[in-house]
């Protein structure tokens, strides 16, 4: 199971695992976001390639408005991954 | 070893993840070790389901314990040839503004799993994949 919950207009947290299954209900929520945001991945318990395009998505859509997505409090095990696809450096990661 | 069938669509991942639990527990191997497995099997089987549309069968999915760790394998029958391994990589270099999800599954496979081998033979695609617990 995968929950986007919005704290507030810049808040918000990813819970549970974000796989294909996921992907275009996850697209769809992030699209309510419109100005620069954090997203709280603390119980982010599993991401995958297509989870990962959800994100790179949003951050492309964000910052084409001037705004930004930061990541934060990823598990290690989810923070490999995005390091392993060479997201690490170019993603706002905290 | 055990094997099972999975209807060709991203909705059966959530069984696929299940199948990966059970064979865990049963073989006494820790659950951590599923992230890894899950993840291998998630991007094998979904570009399964997106690049072989001829494909009208289930797909088979089956883990076996090898000398020094795990053997999972993939069979898509009554396809075309589609060699995974063959794929070019992605270059994680470029910025952010040219980077898609596209391709990126295939690289996280290689980047995760000890070894995989891809095979064709009577229309059956056939991924195995090697990792070391």
């Amino acid at each position: 199971m995968f929950e986007i919950r919005f704290v507030n207009s810049s808040q918000i947290k990813l819970v549970g695992r974000l796989d294909a299954s996921q992907a275009e209900a996850a697209t769809a929520a992030l699209k309510s976001l419109s100005e620069s945001a954090t997203a709280d991945c603390s119980e982010l318990e599993y991401i995958s390639s297509a989870g990962i395009g959800v994100l790179i998505e949003t951050f492309k859509r964000l910052r084409d408005l001037g705004h930004t997505l930061t990541l934060a409090n990823m598990t290690p095990r989810v923070r490999n991954v995005f390091a392993y696809a060479g997201l690490d450096k170019v993603l706002r990661i905290e | 070893m055990a094997a099972r069938r999975f209807p060709r669509s991203t909705t059966a991942l959530t069984a696929v993840f299940g199948f990966v639990a059970e064979f865990l527990t049963k073989e006494g191997i820790a659950r951590e070790r599923a992230f890894d497995l899950d993840l291998i099997l998630e991007e094998l089987f979904t570009n399964m389901v997106k690049y072989s549309r001829e494909g009208k069968e289930e797909i088979e999915i089956s883990l076996a314990r090898d000398a020094d760790g795990l053997r999972l394998t993939l069979r898509d029958f009554n396809v075309d040839r589609f060699d995974v391994t063959a794929t070019p990589d992605v270059d994680t270099s470029r910025p952010i503004s040219e980077r898609k999800a596209g391709g990126l599954g295939l690289h996280l496979v290689r980047r995760i799993a000890d070894r995989f081998e891809y095979d064709y033979r009577d229309r059956v695609s056939t991924i195995t994949v090697w990792k070391r617990l």
